[in-house]
């Protein structure tokens, strides 16, 4: 398929090997910034392009770069955020597995827009062989001179750290991240101050997602007119949408900004399995609100999410088929939210918790009359007044799911 | 100076400052349970959320800073609610055992519920159960049902104390206040975590069910075990029947001082209260020929100044003798200087003090008297007692009951023995009380007032936290009186009839105290 950007080689056999992948014009983008381009012409580019984050924020890249002060006597840090846990997401493991290389360039590129000589890839704990395959990449590039010391023969350093994750859904929340790599208990950092001005060890530091960081070798090379020309307008470039649940052929689907998420789901994925009816859709990654069957003609992009009361986030759809339960929908998104709660604010903590407690009771049948109204409320209390993105995130799925399927929800209930 | 808007009513602070601080020190309360203001904000317990017009999220008060034109609101619907849900989250989780709780009446839980909360309880399901009564220091229990993981305790232990014992274990709703296993938090300033606990998940085990606070009276006085000068309440039970404790005193607390000691005490100034109830010398006595008779101190001061006036009219005053203390007050200690080194012209005047000990570097002092400082700037030139300079005197007055600790009790004995008269001016029981002819029973620092200056010699002024319920009476009294009936500088004495009167003297004449 022409559009295919990200994924375009990931049939060639060995790509995560270097030669491979430099055969595939791999390191051509470095090698052109380094040599042809100043930092600043770098981050022109990447700011022209509109790439915006892929980690679910979907905050510009190019802007993220340019908040970091180059003035200061500090270092300044590049974290890789590789801690892919938002449940139904797989595109950056994807990536990682099949074309590491690919990462480590826009590794190269983002330091050298923003003058940074160290970058950490925190990656989830659970990505062991990705882990492996990355450090077996970045072997390479220091080999070949790709990283390391005047990389390419220019004067331009960047030394690359692999850090594995201990398994916390919270340490992909960007500060929680810089804690958890600075060796401390995964506590996100109260914001301000932003990373971009004191972040890891103190020192500017930007933080990007891996999707993010992997767009940027074909931005160089192309040119940001070339990248906006696969996305829209304020939203540049491509998509992988990663898609589970009961449809025919899950996975990963490389596509435009602004695909159907109804074309998504019955065109890529292969419709629903098993002869299966459609009940509800989560388009971005657990965190976002849940859609239902009515609601899935809607173009895959940040705004129109936005506009239709959900997020485009990770851009991992859920599918979920009639026969599902959505008190089991419900329970599965509540106790993910009170086991990964990280502890540290009193909404978020005891929220969820609580929100837990409740559908675990109306699991077993004993739900009353009130549960639903109560778990409203509760999620409305967490909603907005936590300290950092995870109690929003726990809050916007269960309120969706409590409005939008009230009366199957109703129907679980004891004295229903 | 920005100048902004709380409520209905426009306030100027310092740039810098939080909408927190700022609110306070305009007098309206804005909740909160992590924040403490020697810690930076901390932002966890979301209590103090507050509406900033323009901004779609509540904000933190805590971590918020004032701007030119800010509009924050502190009671607006949004924000009352918020709070509500706050205690309601932190109350489902609570064990609700305040008939039981130490931190009854002084419980920020209890309070801001009773301003802000008052709603039912909807909570429905099991409360999770946890460690009631964690050994998490030499003198500190911790129940891990009542904490509201403010995290005070363990950033105190990181940021003041730089000991870090304590800190967070587990997730979510296991999140936990914990230390290593078989380790606890063992510091010199422990007992502060008590505290700054805002709920009652850390107590006292000093503390721990002997009263309820309702029933205490809190004053302030200056901690005397160091000459660092900590302000401290004095926390102390007035008169409710209560047994099995004889004591007054239940708990001695910081007291916030920025200049002195932040919101600190340490754990010595902190449980060595003790000494203010126990091993007290109660009665004026008169040793004579191994039976102790009962006087009055008018009638012990006609009998030493009438040996001090003789002495001096014989051209004998050389064989008048003191021992001070540096835990006189300032104005003891110029009285004492006006009385007997300007007055009668006494030579030999001593210094004997309690030892020193270890310090630290937050607040605890080698020197462990109040007053030492003060002794350089308000009392006389003072040398150590020598055993041969003591034998040689005819009438020794003594304050304070540490001369026995400096010197082997039987050398010490066979010199006084020669001394005709001996009076001991002494908060306490000691070795001492044998050797002399007249105990004069006096007050300690927290039964009296006057002023005090620190290692720094920063003077700080105190009053009675407690009252004197020995026979006895102060030094500073016991001073005035013998000036009086030996009639010494009567321009001066004769106006003076309380601290407050020396302490303006001595401001006058004194250059330091000025």
């Amino acid at each position: 398929m022409e559009e295919k950007v990200l994924t375009r080689h990931f049939g060639v056999p060995d790509l995560l090997r270097i030669e491979v992948y430099r055969g595939q014009g791999g390191y051509q983008a470095a090698e052109k910034a380094l040599k042809q381009m100043t930092p600043a012409e770098v981050l022109e580019e990447v700011k022209k392009a509109s790439l915006r984050g892929r980690g679910g924020a979907g905050f510009p890249a190019g802007v993220k770069w340019s908040f970091v002060p180059q003035n200061i006597p500090k270092p300044r840090y590049l974290c890789v955020n590789a801690d892919e846990g938002e449940p139904g997401t797989f595109k950056d493991r994807y990536l990682l597995t099949h074309n590491p290389h690919l990462l480590l360039e826009g590794t190269i590129l983002a330091s050298y827009a923003v003058g940074i000589r160290a970058a950490f890839v925190y990656i989830r704990g659970e990505y062991e062989t990705v882990a492996r395959r990355l450090e077996g990449a970045i072997a390479e590039a220091y080999k070949v001179g790709f990283l390391g010391e005047k990389i390419m023969g220019t004067e331009f350093n960047l030394d690359v750290v692999v850090h594995r994750g201990a398994g916390a859904y919270v340490c992909g929340e960007e500060t929680a991240l810089l804690e958890s790599l600075e060796g401390k208990r995964g506590y996100p950092r109260l914001k301000p101050p932003f990373p971009a001005s004191v972040g890891l060890f103190q020192c500017p530091t930007v933080i990007n997602n891996v999707e993010t960081l992997s767009n940027i070798p074909f931005i160089i090379q192309n040119g940001a007119e070339w990248f906006l020309k696969r996305g829209l307008p304020k939203d540049g470039g491509t998509r992988i949408f990663g898609v589970s649940g009961m449809v025919k052929r899950p996975g990963i689907y490389e596509l435009p900004l602004g695909t159907k998420l109804r074309a998504i789901i019955f065109d890529q994925a292969g419709g629903m399995k098993d002869g299966k009816r459609l009940k509800a859709v989560i388009p971005g990654g657990m965190s976002a609100p849940i859609l239902t069957e009515e609601e899935i003609d809607l173009p895959m992009d940040f705004d129109s999410l936005v506009s239709a009361g959900t997020m485009l986030g990770s851009a991992a759809i859920i599918v979920i088929d009639q026969e599902t339960s959505i008190l089991d929908v419900l329970g599965v998104v509540s106790r993910f939210y009170a086991h990964e709660s990280c502890g540290q604010c009193t909404p978020c903590r005891i929220g969820t918790s609580w929100i837990n407690k409740i559908v675990k009771r109306m699991v077993r049948g004993e739900g009353e009359a009130d549960d639903i109204d109560s778990i409203i409320r509760l999620a409305t209390n967490i909603k907005g007044r936590t300290l950092c993105p995870l109690g929003d995130a726990a809050a916007m799925p269960i309120l969706s799911i409590c409005q939008k399927f009230r009366r199957e929800l109703e129907g679980y209930l004891r004295h229903a | 100076m920005p100048r902004f808007q709380i409520d209905d009513r426009v306030i100027e602070s310092a740039p810098g400052m939080t909408v927190l601080n700022a609110a306070e020190a305009a007098g309206i309360d804005i909740p909160h349970f992590c924040y403490h203001p020697a810690f930076p904000p901390e932002g966890s317990c979301r209590m103090c959320l507050v509406e900033i017009e323009g901004l779609p999220k509540l904000e933190l008060a805590c971590s918020t800073l004032v701007k030119e034109g800010l509009k924050v609101r502190t009671k607006s619907p949004k924000v009352i609610e918020a709070r509500k849900g706050v205690l309601e989250f932190l109350l489902a989780e609570h064990p609700l055992d305040c008939p039981i709780c130490d931190q009854a009446g002084e419980c920020k839980l209890q309070d801001y519920f009773d301003e802000y909360g008052l709603f039912h309880s909807q909570f429905k399901e099991a409360k999770e159960k946890r460690e009631k009564k964690f050994r998490l220091g030499r003198n500190l229990i911790l129940d891990r049902e009542r904490c509201i993981l403010c995290t005070r305790c363990v950033r105190f232990l990181e940021e003041i104390t730089k000991t870090e014992e304590a800190g967070l274990l587990n997730r979510g709703i296991r999140c936990e206040v914990g230390v290593f296993d078989s380790e606890v938090v063992d510091n010199d300033y422990s007992g502060n975590l008590a505290q700054i606990c805002p709920v009652g998940a850390i107590t006292d085990s000093d503390f721990r069910f002997k009263t309820r606070v309702w029933f205490l009276e809190s004053r302030e006085s200056i901690c005397p075990l160091c000459s660092r000068g900590c302000n401290v309440y004095v926390d102390s039970h007035p008169g409710y029947p209560r047994t099995p404790r004889a004591r007054r005193v239940y708990r001695v607390r910081g007291r916030v001082n920025p200049d002195v000691n932040s919101y600190w005490i340490c754990d010595i100034g902190r449980y060595g209260y003790a000494y203010l109830d126990e091993g007290r010398a109660p009665r004026l006595a008169w040793r004579k020929g191994g039976r102790d008779t009962r006087l009055t101190w008018a009638k012990a001061a006609q009998i030493l100044t009438e040996k001090a006036r003789s002495l001096v009219e014989r051209g004998k005053g050389s064989r008048i003798g003191v021992i001070l203390n540096s835990n006189l007050t300032n104005e003891e200690l110029f009285l004492a200087d006006r009385l007997f080194r300007k007055g009668l012209g006494v030579e030999n005047i001593f210094l004997a003090d309690p030892p020193p000990g270890k310090g630290d570097q937050i607040l605890l002092t080698p020197d462990r008297t109040a007053n030492r400082r003060g002794l350089k700037e308000a009392g006389p030139p003072v040398k150590a007692p020598g055993l041969k300079a003591l034998a040689d005197l005819d009438l020794l007055f003594v304050f304070g009951h540490y001369l026995a600790s400096g010197i082997g009790p039987g050398e010490l004995k066979a010199a006084l023995a020669k001394v005709e008269a001996k009076a001991l001016f002494s908060t306490h029981r000691s070795d001492l009380d044998d050797l002399v002819d007249f105990i004069i029973p006096t007050p300690v620092i927290a039964e009296k007032s006057g002023s005090l200056t620190n290692i720094d010699g920063r003077v700080q002024t105190f009053s009675a936290a407690l009252e004197y319920e020995g026979e006895g009476l102060p030094e500073w009294r016991a001073l005035l009186d013998l000036a009086r009936e030996l009639n010494v500088e009567p321009g001066l004495f004769s106006a003076l009839t309380s601290p407050e009167s020396v302490h303006r003297v001595l401001r006058d004449t004194v250059s330091f105290f000025k």
